[in-house]
């Protein structure tokens, strides 16, 4: 008897009618009831928090399959409302429980009583809720340019593999845009590397509000930037361009004593049936860059499948 | 290094006798607790590896998502795991069955699956412990998965075991729409005493 008042599970013993029987030290310290306030009481007038309808029908089951039932954290967090074991260092406000509800047989082989038993799983609850934080946070950060908070290049390609199957799919029009900061060397050597840095930050914030939720928008390379407009053709990608472009060029960046002034050229390239793979929508894109610069930059010029040798 | 165990035909039958007679009356009792007549089918009992366990649960209509449970069972020597897998097209009757008044989201679905399997896995494992003479421990139940294609809840390459006998029961509830598949898997070390207990019972 000894060993079921100090053994670190709670155990309550139930007639048919919910009276408690049995109400062990683990109940008493956590539910600060005694023996005395609970022993011969109801289940339900003594905790009116628990479900009474569902706790019934799995009773009900125990005594009709003369079988064990148990109920998870997972499916209920808890059934009685108990304090953290850890009430400083603790990182949850209950006791998270497992409980088995088990059917006692007398000795005519009747059951007319059963035996719940409550087990603190919350250390393993709150590491699994810490785990599935974090993975959360990795699989952010495993996706983010950690200078301008834009998808990085891994991430970015994978979104354009999988517009450019979409495309194979639906026909949907799709137009990228690859555009890089004029003479960003120049801003290096000139204004030091923390002022081409904080170039590239302001680009990415000016990209983001010159396009649409939908769109996807990637740090390519050191100041080269891809954006995948979805649903837009090369026409409708050019006034995008433009806009960006002038945004651009509008923004004054004011880094410690200096005053820089930037620009950016920009190639378009519509997705069509004659690219093959997602590699010659990029190299359009590119080809439309190159030219672009060598019209003399600050510009956006739109490359076509058909101008291909 | 792969032994692979054989049964005879005499065991088979056997253990395909033994699991009969415990479903049976498995599905009695849960006829009376759900008001319901509870249709068994035979069941196939089959040594198997990880990579066909999938195969198994061919009762199962898996051009739709399902939903899993399992839960570990061990005593005398022979341990294995209970899997249960239902037609996500089950849930609205299996709530109807098991009075569920509330509505069905996510939290009330992850409850009405576990106390579903908990009744059905309970009441299949007992039914064969009690013929063969054992009270096994139970280990907690465990979601496997919701509302996922059947080929994401089996990574075999990830197995720890290489062979495990498996016997499949599928559940149809009268009256409702509740399909569902039972997969009682015992580990390679259990067979042998499995069989042996067999062997006692045929004698």
């Amino acid at each position: 008897m000894d060993v079921l008042q100090n053994i670190d599970i709670g155990l309550l013993v139930l007639d048919e009618d919910f009276n408690i029987q049995l109400w062990n030290r683990f109940m008493q310290n956590h539910s600060a009831l005694s023996p005395t306030d609970v022993l011969g009481k109801q289940l339900f007038d003594l905790f009116p928090e628990l479900p009474e309808a569902w706790f019934r029908r799995k009773v009900q089951s125990v005594m009709v399959l003369r079988n064990t039932a148990f109920t998870t954290w997972e499916q209920r967090p808890y059934l009685f409302p108990f304090h953290n074991y850890r009430p400083v260092s603790g990182v949850t406000e209950y006791m998270y429980q497992n409980s088995t509800i088990m059917p006692l047989t007398d000795t005519t082989g009747n059951i007319k009583n059963i035996c719940v038993m409550i087990y603190d799983v919350t250390e393993v609850v709150a590491n699994r809720l810490q785990l599935q934080q974090a993975n959360q946070e990795l699989y952010v950060i495993s996706r983010t340019d950690g200078l301008t908070g834009l998808f990085n290049r891994k991430h970015w390609e994978e979104a354009l593999n999988s517009e450019f199957r979409r495309f194979v799919r639906y026909n949907h029009p799709c137009t990228l845009l690859m555009f890089d900061i004029d003479h960003f060397k120049r801003v290096n050597d000139t204004y030091g590397h923390p002022a081409g840095d904080e170039v590239i930050r302001q680009t990415a914030s000016v990209l983001k509000q010159s396009i649409r939720e939908i769109d996807i928008a990637g740090r390519y390379g050191g100041e080269e930037f891809g954006v995948i407009l979805i649903d837009t053709d090369a026409e409708g990608a050019f006034v995008v361009a433009e806009r960006i472009r002038a945004a651009m060029e509008k923004n004054t960046i004011y880094h410690e004593s200096h005053v820089i002034n930037y620009t950016i050229s920009i190639g378009i390239a519509e997705l069509d049936a004659a690219m093959t793979e997602p590699t010659m929508w990029v190299d359009s894109a590119d080809r439309g860059l190159y030219r672009a610069k060598r019209a003399g930059r600050n510009r956006s010029v739109v490359f076509s499948s058909g101008e291909r040798d | 290094m792969t032994i692979s165990i054989n049964l005879s035909d005499e065991q088979r039958d056997a253990l395909l006798d033994l699991t009969t007679i415990s479903m049976g009356e498995a599905g009695d009792r849960l006829g009376k607790l759900l008001d319901t007549f509870v249709d068994l089918s035979t069941p196939h009992v089959e040594i198997m590896g990880p990579s066909d366990i999938a195969m198994a649960l061919h009762s199962l209509d898996c051009s739709d998502t399902i939903s899993g449970v399992c839960q570990g069972f061990i005593g005398g020597g022979i341990a294995g795991e209970a899997m249960i897998f239902f037609n996500d097209t089950s849930f609205i009757d299996l709530a109807h069955l098991m009075n569920y008044d509330d509505e069905l989201d996510e939290q009330a679905e992850r409850e009405l699956l576990m106390d579903t399997s908990n009744v059905l896995i309970g009441a299949c494992i007992k039914g064969l412990a009690e013929h063969i003479d054992l009270i096994f421990s139970f280990g907690s139940p465990l979601i496997l998965g919701q509302h996922l294609r059947l080929d994401e809840f089996f990574k075999p390459e990830k197995a720890l075991w290489s062979q495990a006998l498996v016997t499949e029961i599928n559940y149809r509830l009268e009256g409702y729409n509740v399909n569902c598949d039972l997969l009682m898997i015992m580990t390679e070390s259990s067979i042998d005493r499995l069989l042996r207990r067999l062997d006692i019972l045929l004698n």
